[in-house]
């Protein structure tokens, strides 16, 4: 168990450790409402980091979604414009990012494309595609969209509980319903999967539909905490969910990684910013730090991988 | 066997002549529609602009070959324009010390990609999404998101601007670039083990080639290559700041693989790389000649380029899928 579990373990003790020092230095960091405001502004990237956790588990990478995000975002934003009700722009919004998600798998799983070269055309065409129908313009809503047109402390308990549910749901899922285990499967060895029955493209083309879905859910998940949404979020957003998943100790190379570690990495990733801050670091290392991280939880990973063979 | 690189080989041929193809089309589309686009001015500027990717393109074919990837090349390009500028102003070292100094730094930037997908064995994807991140980072934190360097002097800033025997300065770097390439990849057993690398790792591996060190080279010379696309980039703007060359790991990876470079490695080639290198030039250039197009020229262009580079990739399985119906 304890050695199963070790790479979730190191990386929720250095998680606590952090948090410990926060607690020394800057109590003020555990007050209730901005930690709530925090973990509210973090849940769009839990959802996003869950998502690319099972793209990576399935050996696979996907870095569009910070470009699709910013397209199910403004979308959503005009169709909560026209008035409707937020259950419509949300379903509008999973419906939209599920058919990119669905392009992109169909592009990976159905022409044996590369992930990373595909979303990478993704990526930038959507963006593109988004900078040329907005030029800049950003998206207004009407005061019912909102934190779904509940006052903002239950609004942002709300966003937290979508965000932590789905969290408890995917975890679930991915140990003890058999689609969960697919995914393990195609991602440790796709033609033993076969063998043993799994169909690993039909798996693969699943897990970006699913991808694309989470997309859509996180970009409203972010468009009701203001006022307007902004055609230029989600910048980079696919490296600090990669980043998430990966320090969180899902394997680069395919079927292995616990979605509670995913969580745990996240917390840690959003914990070193104000830990930053407090020590006096500048913002505009931000960037560095967070490439950085990737590289030394791959490190991390390959060095482990070397001293098992 | 014979039968079969005689297929693939008129396959191969059919690829660049349908890129040709492209190509011209691309310059009578421009020519009639856009304004001004075939006048001797705007093919120099046409030229000028192409030199970083087509740079970049070039050594992003070896890797590719070799089965890898390379991201971070944009990153090292805006990183190495930084120090660059650093170390001309606040270390006041002359432009081409501070150029030697920035070579060796792209130098260092390669070997850290090389390290790790070396030495560590990690995908080439990763770490160099990673270091993607990391030198771009480093970049933005030296001149904390805002400082520029400018006022080159006029010597310097004659390598992005001025000429020589007719063609801008930049283009003759490119061109002797491109033939040192073409010769390595194409006329040496050394660079013919890149394709045997990214036919068949383990293969080229167990028929005694130093795999490690020759994918090694690939990335340190992409480092290289990036950090002397940064010196062109800096003279040609005039300055340096930590935004330079982003985005253009898409359009080198575009243009190798337009030019009918596998992604997955093991066949492509070099001449076929400067036929992409043009298309994406042409297209970019040309649609900022269209009086339509005019204001949106840069989103445009980025939005068709990653089209085009769909569109290839899945041209790109049509040989492959029609060897499979024959076969």
């Amino acid at each position: 168990m304890l050695n199963r579990n070790s790479r979730e373990i190191s990386v929720v003790a250095a998680l606590l450790m952090l948090l410990g020092l926060l607690a020394v230095f800057t109590p003020h960091f555990f007050d209730p409402q901005p930690l709530l405001s925090r973990l509210t502004a973090a849940a769009p990237r839990l959802v996003l980091a869950c998502g690319v956790a099972l793209v990576i588990i399935a050996r696979q990478i996907d870095i569009s979604i910070g470009s699709l995000f910013a397209v199910c975002g403004t979308f959503a934003g005009y169709v909560a414009a026209t008035g409707s009700p937020w259950p419509v722009s949300l379903l509008t919004a999973i419906a939209l990012g599920a058919l990119g998600g669905a392009f992109n798998g169909a592009l990976v799983a159905g022409l044996r494309l590369p992930g990373i070269v595909v979303t990478l055309a993704m990526m930038v065409t959507l963006r593109e595609a988004l900078r040329l129908k907005q030029q800049g313009v950003f998206v207004n809503l009407p005061d019912h969209a909102q934190w779904f047109g509940l006052p903002m402390t239950t609004g942002q308990y709300l966003v937290c509980s979508i965000a932590g549910g789905l969290l408890v749901v995917l975890a679930f899922a991915m140990k003890h319903v058999a689609a969960g285990r697919f995914v393990y499967a195609v991602g440790s060895d796709a033609e033993a999967a076969r063998l043993a029955g799994v169909r690993p493209r039909l798996t693969t083309f699943c897990v970006f539909v699913l991808m694309g879905a989470l997309t859509g859910l996180a970009a409203v998940l972010n468009m009701v905490q203001s006022r307007q949404v902004d055609p230029n979020s989600g910048r980079g957003l696919e490296l600090e969910a990669i980043a998430a998943a990966v320090v969180g100790g899902v394997a680069v190379s395919g079927g292995r990684g616990k979605l509670w570690g995913v969580f745990a990495g996240l917390l840690l990733l959003i914990c070193i910013g104000p830990a930053l801050t407090y020590a006096g670091v500048k913002p505009y290392w931000e960037k560095a730090i967070q490439g950085a991280i990737i590289l030394i939880a791959v490190i991390a990973d390959g060095s482990r991988k070397g001293t098992h063979h | 066997m014979e039968l079969e690189t005689r297929t693939t080989k008129s396959l191969w041929l059919r690829h660049e002549s349908i890129l040709l193809l492209l190509l011209v089309a691309e310059v009578l589309y421009f020519w009639a529609a856009g304004r001004r686009f075939a006048t001797a001015d705007n093919v120099a500027n046409m030229v000028r602009h192409s030199v970083e990717i087509g740079l970049l393109a070039l050594v992003m074919t070896p890797i590719i070959l070799t089965g890898g990837i390379d991201l971070s090349v944009g990153s090292t390009l805006g990183l190495c324009a930084v120090i660059f500028g650093k170390l001309w102003r606040d270390a006041g070292f002359p432009p081409w010390i501070a150029g030697l100094c920035t070579l060796a730094i792209g130098a260092l930037c390669g070997g850290c990609n090389a390290l790790l997908i070396t030495r560590l064995r990690l995908p080439p994807l990763i770490v160099t999404l990673g270091t993607f991140s990391l030198f771009r980072g480093l970049a933005e934190a030296m001149t904390e998101g805002v400082d520029a360097f400018t006022s080159f002097p006029a010597s310097f800033l004659f390598l992005g601007t001025g000429a020589i025997g007719g063609l801008p300065t930049q283009a003759w770097i490119l061109l002797s670039l491109a033939l040192g390439i073409w010769l390595l990849v194409h006329r040496t057993t050394f660079g013919r083990s890149f394709r045997a690398i990214g036919f068949s790792f383990e293969g080229a591996r167990y028929a005694g080639l130093p795999v490690q060190r020759r994918v090694a080279f690939v990335y340190v010379l992409a480092g290289i290559v990036a950090a002397l696309a940064a010196l062109t980039y800096t003279a040609r703007f005039g300055t340096a700041k930590a935004d330079a060359g982003m985005g253009y790991e898409l359009f080198a990876i575009t243009a190798v693989v337009l030019g009918g470079t596998s992604i997955f490695g093991g066949t492509g080639s070099v001449h076929g790389t400067l036929l992409g290198v043009a298309a994406v030039a042409v297209l970019s250039n040309g649609l900022g000649r269209l009086p339509a197009a005019m204001n949106m020229a840069s989103e445009l262009s980025g939005m068709l380029t990653g089209a085009l580079l769909l569109i290839a990739l899945a041209g790109g399985l049509l040989p492959r899928w029609l060897a499979h119906r024959r076969g």
